[in-house]
């Protein structure tokens, strides 16, 4: 453990937080849909313009070609500045794009990676299914060959910012004689081919941010395929390895953000039960103060787990850790207004909208990996525990 | 400012070299025996542990010291807790701190030695295995050096079987402000906290992967399992958020709530992580003769020294 200390990187600091200065767009952010896509697509352009686009990302395929520690202080300046969470663009930019640089042919990464780096694409996530959500292995939307194309059958759900996107990389059975994960091949699929049907899913906060998606023998190039056909588990793996490295930064400083709001408000608001200021009552403040300790604890958790990274190419079991922290942190942060503000919390147009963040939270523990699957990994992959039962 | 938390390879060495020589000389499992107890086993290795440097590990090499830093401390305590290291071994590394020229150099060698003390109810002043210690390390919100002979020691049965009480009426009248020792000292115990939430970890993983019922393995059951990922989880948040705090300290502006939240965190960690190694061990679990309950014990006797949780959360909520 030890403190990095080179001028180079306080410079590229100091660059990043002036150009974020000056750059991060200002007015109000579509909650979902469309206008949602197009916001953060002209945002991505705009970081790519301005030379900031694909930080750790070859030069060949314009990104800057940095280390993982510029990434790091970009993703730190980039939430400090209050940027909007990357939303529509975040498969593209977290999953997609590190999965095509580390497994995608030369040609794939030529084909792919520009477009998202300048904002011109943007990529969702064709992974569960109805039947197949924590146990992602017993998938069953079928890929034949046909030719050189791949047939596509069957549906996904789930899939976050499917409207509008313009590419999905997409986990399909190819082979159903082989057992569970050995049959699959994750293969890129283009939105708008023929075949694909679309139907939005409102959430429980409101908000319609993923759809189910429907494939009637929807056929895609077979140069398309990432990786090699019937090899496509290892590639998905690696593309969830990904989602636990530094691209939820911003969303941890946007929760610590949460806690200092909260804070805020009890500090200015008056206590009915004793007429003083609610962070006056002893139950109020230790919920307050462990929160905020919880939340520092996250970050740290997040610099172990960066550390870690620096050191292997594909990321490791062990960033379930944070991960787990998060989700499980998320809940209990943007549950906090309800126990703490009574009913006026649970007003929609007040000052802070509680209830959209504290419905909103549920997701985190949930989506990308359930707590109960991460700790299943933590418990089987970290700690070396015994399996579980499985079937086959 | 970036924080790498990877061990350097001093601190590589360190953690092997110290944690080795723990392993085979102060095993969990002395504490069984009474011969093991009250730190005699430590006190027949002052000397070695002198002499690897660990009393002034963080102390300057022009003062006498090892010549490394808060972060290297960090990892000896670490090691310390891991095997339930009695108390007065870290405050032997916490009192060179308080110390100056004479009593410095000779606590560095092992020549003198101290032992933690903490404030409890009533004025009265509470000692930890503190036979023949000069000195005490004497922790409220605030930590001082005094004489062990200002006190007035009657024994006193402890909890924790394995350790030593005396106590004592005198109040201490030289009450100081909370010093940047006071805080370094408190992510020593941090560290030591965190050891121990690892150590109970391991344990717990060790028997759930040997122990067996209906005929698997109980660390095959996601009630268990999920027990130990969540052990596992708090060990780390305590362990990084130290790191962190250690690192960046004296650097940042920001110190004081650093450290309150590894110290919150790590208390909560070691006790919750010896309460749940003592559930996944059974009736097993509930015996004197198992090691789970030895866990529980010392974090109980490292968490109350210091500020108190109620105090590490208004200072969490004072600042930033
Ligand atoms: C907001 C959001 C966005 C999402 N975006 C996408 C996306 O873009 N693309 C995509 O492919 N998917 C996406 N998902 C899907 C997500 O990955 C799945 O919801 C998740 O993996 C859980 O699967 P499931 O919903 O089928 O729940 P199930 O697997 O049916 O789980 C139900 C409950 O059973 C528990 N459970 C299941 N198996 C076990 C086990 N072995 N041990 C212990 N407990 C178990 C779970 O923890 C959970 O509590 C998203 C989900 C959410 C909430």
């Amino acid at each position: 453990m030890r403190l990095i200390e080179d001028p180079k990187l306080d410079q590229f600091r100091a660059e990043c937080r002036d150009w974020l200065q000056d750059n991060v767009p200002k007015g109000p952010r579509p909650a979902e849909g469309l206008a949602l896509r197009e916001y953060d697509l002209a945002w991505q352009r705009t970081q790519y313009d301005g030379g900031w686009a694909g930080v750790s990302w070859p030069e060949e395929f314009g990104g800057r070609g940095l280390s993982v520690l510029e990434q790091l202080i970009w993703h730190e300046e980039y939430a400090r500045a209050g940027a909007p969470p990357s939303a529509s663009m975040f498969v593209a930019l977290s999953h997609a794009g590190p999965t095509i640089i580390v497994q995608g042919s030369d040609q794939q990464k030529r084909t792919y990676l520009p477009p998202i780096l300048k904002g011109e694409e943007n990529w969702c996530q064709g992974f569960s299914e109805p039947g197949a959500g924590s146990d992602l292995a017993s998938l069953k939307t079928r890929g034949v060959v046909d030719g050189d194309h791949l047939v596509v059958t069957g549906t996904k759900i789930w899939t976050s910012y499917a409207e509008g996107a313009n590419r999905q990389e997409l986990l399909v059975r190819t082979n159903p004689d082989e057992p569970r994960h050995r049959g699959l091949t994750w293969i890129v699929c283009d939105m708008d081919l023929p075949g694909i049907d679309i139907r939005p899913i409102t959430a429980m906060s409101g908000v319609t941010h993923f759809a189910q998606v429907f494939y009637d023998e929807v056929r895609i190039p077979l140069a398309n395929v990432v990786g090699e056909i019937n090899k496509g588990w290892n590639i998905a793996m690696t593309t969830l390895g990904f989602e636990r490295g530094t691209g939820t930064i911003a969303h941890q400083i946007e929760l610590a953000n949460g806690v200092e709001r909260l804070i805020e408000a009890a500090r200015g608001t008056v206590d009915p039960l004793t007429n003083r200021s609610m962070i006056d009552d002893e139950a109020i403040a230790a919920k307050l103060a462990g929160l905020r300790a919880e939340v520092m604890a996250l970050r740290s958790l997040t610099v172990a787990s960066v550390s870690r990274g620096m050191r292997e190419e594909v990321p490791g079991a062990e960033g379930n850790i944070p991960a787990l922290y998060f989700g499980e942190l998320t809940r209990r942060v943007n549950g906090a207004a309800l126990e703490i503000f009574g009913s006026s919390a649970l007003v929609r147009d007040g000052a802070h909208n509680w209830p959209l963040h504290y419905l909103e939270s549920f997701k985190w523990a949930i989506g990308g990996g359930t707590s109960e699957i991460r700790r299943n990994v933590i418990g089987e992959r970290v700690l070396q525990l015994p399996r579980g039962p499985r079937a086959i | 400012m970036i924080i790498d938390l990877h061990p350097t390879e001093d601190q590589q060495m360190i953690a092997d070299s110290i944690g080795g020589m723990l392993a085979d000389a102060l095993p969990v499992s002395r504490l069984r025996e009474e011969s093991g107890h009250a730190g005699a086993i430590e006190r027949s290795l002052w000397n070695d542990l002198a002499e690897m440097g660990l009393f002034g590990m963080g102390i300057a090499e022009e003062d006498g010291g090892a010549g490394y830093g808060l972060p290297e401390e960090i990892v000896a305590a670490r090691e310390l807790g891991r095997v339930l290291a009695s108390p007065s071994v870290l405050a032997q590394m916490a009192a060179v701190h308080l110390s100056e020229d004479n009593v410095r150099e000779a606590l560095i060698a092992g020549k003198e030695r101290a032992a933690f003390a903490a404030r409890g109810l009533g004025g009265e002043v509470l000692l930890f295995d503190g036979a023949g210690a000069d000195h005490v390390v004497l922790l409220s919100d605030t930590a001082v050096l005094a004489s062990c002979e200002m006190f007035d020691w009657q024994s006193a049965v402890s909890m924790d079987e394995t350790l030593t009480i005396h106590r004592s009426p005198h109040t201490d009248p030289t009450e100081d402000t909370r010093s940047p020792i006071a805080d370094r000292i408190s992510l020593l115990l941090s560290a030591a906290l965190s050891g121990m939430a690892h150590g109970a970890t391991a344990l717990a993983v060790e028997y759930a992967s040997q122990r067996e019922q209906f005929g698997q393995p109980i660390g095959s059951f996601q009630a268990i399992k999920h027990q130990l990922a969540d052990m596992r989880v708090r060990a780390d948040a305590a362990d990084s958020q130290t790191m962190v705090a250690a690192v960046a300290f004296g650097r940042g502006n920001n110190d004081r709530n650093e450290v309150a939240a590894a110290r919150w965190l790590a208390g909560d960690a070691a006790i919750s992580n010896a309460k749940a190694g003592i559930q996944v061990h059974g009736g097993m679990g509930f015996t004197a003769e198992c090691d789970a309950h030895l866990f529980l014990k010392r974090a109980h006797t490292f968490a109350s020294l210091g500020s108190s949780r109620r105090a590490e959360e208004r200072r969490l909520l004072d600042q930033q």
